[in-house]
């Protein structure tokens, strides 16, 4: 596992392959766009999906918390999927025995537009759930990206991923962080998400998510 | 059985209906399909037979009309004096000018008889009505006086089910149907049912069929879906199949298979019968469409020759001048002037082409040509909006057309006015087809149907050689039918679970009665059910999940109402590609674009469509708003249909060609002219004798390519090109970019390829195929594009209610995220298997690229290094298509782009923009 490090308005930031940003200073996990239950949605309707993710995104998770020992972990919105997912009974139990282990961790979600349909998450989670923007000075945290005057904008909901091409016309689309001068999107935390393209330009750089490195699609 | 008349009564026999006959009523002249006129002078020897005919007929005419029910009967007056159904139905011909053909009187005799059967001939030659009067001489010859019966009786109940494949032949069939049905006064309606049927009709058709249905497959499987099913085609006498080869190779084909046994199973007695152009596998067609027994045997059926195709005459528009490096697209449209010049030789002309953007590329030059029939030039797609297809069809037969430039869209039977000139842009591609297109034209008596290619690169010159070679050898391709579908057969199977319910060993019984499903063993009907009920094996554990369930008595019904709306709109195997609708700012559809192309526009970006150079201005609401762009240029859009490879039988023919060259033979005047291309190289490189497998090696800028020419149609070579690349993998950590035409393929890679430590173990030995494909493709994700459609047809994806787009996208996801997400936990969903199977038979043709290895393998192959791209390697070059398989880490292929990266950025090239 290797990380990719930057200083954003004076603060250090550690983009981690576990597809989450840690922040030293505030000993903080950032994620977004986690999902969780989207497949327990869907099997509800009537699409056969196999379990087994939730499970997976807590593995990773858990490596991320571990490597970092974070005592703050902070959603940027979309951490249910549906409504249908969150009640899910056997998706809960996951959760809540995740929670267990993890009584010391105090979790933030800054709610996005599935929250907003799902609602908030049982209180036996124990998740603050605050509007965005939410303020972490010098950063704004919300789930859909959006400058800020009031400092650095962390955000989700694009799910961003970049189109790399390289010599003998080879082509890879992978999870990517969108960094730019005022705003950071996040990729998507769950593993059972899409990803939309993204497109490098002069206001923002793509850091990809190769494996277990975090690279940047272009050198300084 | 009284109302049967006595077996040729011989009152009017067909020989004197004949005789009597003075020609073609010019009333009738217009409406009349010419190839009827042409061919009904050809027969005129065989008009004597036909009162043998006639006998055959009566003594088959036992049995009454099968609906037995006092009840439906109309009431019968008197007998009508001429009561004779087939001098009837005669006559009908003759008052529209036309005569019965031998085949068609044998349909008639054969489905009287009780029989089923597939008729095969080409199009516009009377096909329909061979299916058609079977059953209206049955009504006639049940119900004499059906004219006089007709007044104050309701109308007879579903007897006819006619599938055609398009919407869009709906209409015409039904008019067609419709003509003898109210000139001979029968008490019967028609009427179609599609996805185009207004809502009034449909509420009427929910209270009653009428007696003749057209629909489409997907409809008809709404129907097999309604809880009523058993009571609606309880009186159904007979199916007809309408343009079954078209349906033959695909999974709408297969679903056919499923309602038809259905039907049988509702309608026992039922029959069917199919009509078909002419094809290489004939027999497997028709038993398709009949079934097979108990004991796996096909039920019987008759196999009815319809009238044969006229003599065919192909050329080629040879350019004067051939580039040494053919590349596709590459003589593009300096023929032009010589295209327009043909097609004013007659007085109306169809120019077909292989792509929907070739369709666009031509229309724009011809219309902007100058000539002064330019306004009368039209353009006709499948993305193009409805109703202006109907202005182009209409206009064909009006003749107040010109010219239309067009694709497949024309291939099937839209009923027109044949036209004296028809174009082929492209390589033929194959033989059948080629056929189809030319019998657009010259239906003229004792004219010879010609149709004149024109290349878009030299090397298809060849094509167009080999294409005439092949038709003199009698060549016609097969279709070959899938095998057994599993998510066709779950689609189909929640179908029957709505439409009233069923038990798992009848419906077992049913589907095993289709040829496609007739090996279908114990374990993948398990499988199937578990997957409708519990969404497979990995699924056990979660109860939210059921589409269908057993109830007590062990029948399988649907319970969940939103299953049952979300299977109903999901109905049916046609996926494509997701296409926006393009609009005009000021109201007006112009068609369907796909959304790939659509989402690398900016504002203000021009393109080409419909004819017409549109500006790009947004996307909103599903749609491509656009205006019309001041300025005359603009990129064509690329759709990305199937794009066909030659057929196995043309393939063989270039082989042949391409020999001939080797030794010097340049027999044909397109041989001639690509003489020096093949020579030169043959002096840089080689010519390939039938015994030897050439490969060529170059260095470039852009890294090592090995080009391969096994010369056996892209699919085969992608499906090689994948495989090669995995084994030459298996050797060194390599990433491959692939590229592949009808010739050969191309592998590049940035570092040297170890071709020869490969040639010694085996790259092309056709042993270990079986675990050898399916590594290749997963590395090649081949198969996780194919579940695609899997997954579709399944209902694993679901398109959305209409209107509703926004509330259900939290229950959508993308086929490749269910691909992955399969793969990961439950690796042995017979889905994925399916997925790879099919791209193993139908996307890579398993059994052909086997016989290619084993011929390849067989060869003396010849490695030569070049210094430059050579005439047949410079095509893969610049056309290049791209796949990947690596065995490198992800990791260190992203490292090895970057550098690539950098440039891009510091050249301020965007990328991702075409």
């Amino acid at each position: 596992m290797s990380d990719l490090t930057l200083v954003v308005r004076g603060e250090t930031l550690h983009l981690m392959p576990e597809r989450a940003a840690f922040w030293p200073a505030a000993r903080t996990l950032v994620v977004a766009d986690v999902h969780w239950g989207k497949a327990a949605a869907l099997r509800s309707a009537g699409v056969p999906v196999p379990g087994g993710g939730t499970a997976d995104d807590l593995a990773r998770l858990d490596s991320a918390l571990e490597r970092t020992d974070a005592r703050r972990l902070l959603v940027l919105g979309d951490l249910f999927h549906a409504r249908a997912g969150r009640i899910a009974t056997r998706t809960l139990a996951t959760l809540r025995a995740w929670r267990e282990r993890t009584a010391g961790l105090e979790i933030t979600l800054v709610r996005g537009n599935h929250d907003r349909h799902a609602g908030d998450p049982p209180p036996d989670l124990r998740i603050n759930c605050v509007d965005a923007p939410a303020h972490a000075p010098p950063f704004v945290l919300r789930h859909e990206p959006a400058a800020s005057a009031d400092g650095y904008v962390l955000a989700g909901h694009v799910h961003p991923g970049a189109v790399l091409r390289g010599r003998g016309r080879r082509r890879e689309r992978l999870p990517c962080f969108v960094v730019g001068r005022n705003t950071m999107v996040l990729p998507a935390f769950g593993g059972f998400t899409g990803l939309a393209t993204v497109e490098s330009d002069d206001a923002r750089a793509l850091y990809v998510i190769a494996g277990d490195d975090v690279l940047p699609t272009f050198t300084e | 059985m009284a109302e049967t008349p006595p077996p040729n009564d011989g009152t009017s026999g067909i020989g004197r209906n004949f005789r009597d006959a003075a020609g073609p009523s010019p009333t009738h002249k217009s409406k009349l399909p010419a190839q009827l006129r042409a061919a009904t002078r050809k027969l005129k020897a065989e008009r004597e037979r036909d009162a043998e005919g006639q006998g055959r007929a009566g003594k088959g005419a036992t049995a009454g009309p099968s609906d037995g029910r006092p009840a439906r009967k109309p009431r019968r007056k008197r007998r009508a004096p001429a009561a004779n159904p087939r001098a009837t139905v005669h006559r009908w011909f003759k008052s529209k000018g036309w005569r019965s053909f031998e085949f068609q009187e044998e349909v008639w005799a054969a489905y009287l008889n009780g029989e089923s059967g597939l008729v095969h001939a080409a199009t516009g030659t009377g096909k329909t009505y061979a299916a058609w009067l079977g059953p209206v001489l049955e009504w006639l010859r049940g119900y004499p006086d059906a004219e006089r019966a007709r007044r104050g009786i309701r109308s007879a109940p579903l007897r006819v089910l006619w599938i055609t494949p398009l919407r869009a032949l709906a209409a015409d069939t039904v008019a067609a149907l419709k003509a003898p049905v109210e000139d001979l006064g029968l008490p019967w309606t028609v009427e179609s049912r599609t996805g185009d049927t207004p809502a009034k009709q449909r509420a009427r058709q929910r209270v009653r069929l009428p007696t003749a249905l057209v629909t489409t497959p997907e409809s008809l499987s709404l129907l097999l879906a309604r809880a009523d099913s058993r009571e609606l085609f309880r009186d159904l006498a007979c199916v007809v199949v309408d343009e079954w080869h078209e349906l033959l190779a695909t999974k709408r084909g297969t679903q056919v298979e499923l309602c038809l046994a259905r039907l049988r199973h509702l309608a026992p007695g039922v029959r069917t019968w199919g009509l078909s152009a002419t094809l290489g596998n004939l027999d497997i067609a028709r038993d398709a469409l009949l079934g097979v027994d108990g004991a796996g045997r096909t039920n019987p059926g008759r196999l009815v020759r319809g009238l044969v195709p006229k003599a065919l005459e192909v050329d080629a528009l040879i350019p004067e001048t051939i580039e040494r490096f053919p590349w596709s697209g590459q003589i593009g449209l300096t023929l032009l002037p010589r295209v327009l010049a043909a097609v004013e030789e007659g007085r109306t002309a169809l120019v077909f082409t292989n792509t929907r953007a070739t369709a666009e590329i031509w229309y724009r030059a011809m219309t902007s040509s100058g000539v002064p029939w330019a306004d009368r030039i039209a353009i006709h797609h499948g993305s193009l909006d409805r109703r202006q297809r109907d202005r182009v069809e209409q206009g064909l037969r009006t003749g107040a057309l010109r010219c239309v430039v067009c694709t497949s869209s024309l291939d099937l039977g839209v009923d027109f006015t044949p036209v004296d000139r028809v174009l082929q842009v492209g390589s033929p591609k194959g033989a059948a087809r080629l056929v189809q297109r030319a019998g657009r034209s010259g239906h003229q008596p004792g004219a010879v149907s010609r149709v004149t290619c024109v290349p878009t690169n030299a090397l298809e010159l060849v094509d167009v050689a080999a294409v005439r070679d092949a038709l003199a050898a009698g060549a016609i391709e097969s279709r070959p039918p899938v095998e057994r579908p599993l998510d066709v057969l779950a689609q189909h199977a929640v179908t029957v679970a709505l439409g009233g319910g069923f038990r798992a060993d009848e419906l077992l019984a049913e589907v095993r009665s289709t040829r496609a499903y007739r090996d279908l063993t114990d374990e993948e009907w398990a499988w199937t059910l578990d997957f409708i009920t519990r969404g497979g094996e990995t699924l056990r554990a979660y109860p939210e999940y059921a589409r269908a369930v057993a109830d007590d008595d062990g029948t399988y019904r649907v319970a969940n109402r939103m299953v049952a709306l979300r299977h109903r709109l999901s109905i049916g195997t046609i996926v494509s590609e997701s296409a926006l609708k393009v609009r005009y700012l000021t109201g007006g559809s112009l068609g369907s674009v796909e959304e790939t192309f659509l989402a690398r526009l900016r504002a203000g970006d021009r393109f080409v469509f419909a004819g017409k150079v549109l500006e790009f201005v947004r996307i909103r609401d599903m749609t491509a708003w656009v205006k019309k762009a001041t300025s005359p240029d603009g990129a064509v859009p690329r759709w990305s249909g199937a794009r066909m490879p030659l057929s196995p039988e043309l393939a063989e023919a270039v082989r042949i060609k391409l020999d001939e060259a080797r030794r010097g033979v340049y027999a044909a005047p397109e041989m001639r002219a690509v003489r020096p291309i093949l020579e030169l190289q043959r002096d840089w490189s080689r010519l390939p004798a039938p015994d030897e497998f050439l490969i060529e090696r170059l260095a470039s800028r852009e890294g090592h390519h090995l080009f391969f020419y096994p010369v056996e149609g892209r699919l085969v070579h992608e499906g090689l090109a994948a495989l090669f690349a995995y084994r030459l993998a298996q050797l060194a950590p390599l990433s491959f970019t692939l590229a592949a035409n009808d010739y050969g393929f191309e592998l590049l890679s940035p570092d040297e390829p170890p071709l020869e430590a490969a040639l010694d173990a085996g790259l092309l030995s056709s042993a270990h195929l079986v675990h050898d494909i399916p590594a290749s493709l997963n590395a090649a994700e081949l198969a996780r594009r194919q579940f695609r459609e899997i997954a579709r047809v399944a209902g694993l994806v679901f398109q959305g209610y209409p209107g509703r787009d926004k509330s259900v996208k939290q229950l959508q996801a993308s086929s490749g995220l269910l691909y992955d997400v399969f793969a990961r936990y439950d690796p042995d969903n017979l889905l994925l298997q399916q997925a790879r199977r099919e791209v193993l038979e139908r996307q890579l043709e398993r059994s052909r690229l086997g016989r290619t290895l084993e011929r390849v393998s067989r060869s003396r192959v010849l490695v030569t290094d070049i210094e430059r791209a050579t005439p047949l390697a410079f095509p893969l070059i610049v056309d290049r298509a791209r796949e990947q398989v690596s065995s490198e880490k992800l990791a260190d292929r992203v490292r090895r782009m970057t550098p690539q990266l950098e440039r891009d950025a510091r050249g301020g090239s965007r990328r991702g923009r075409a």
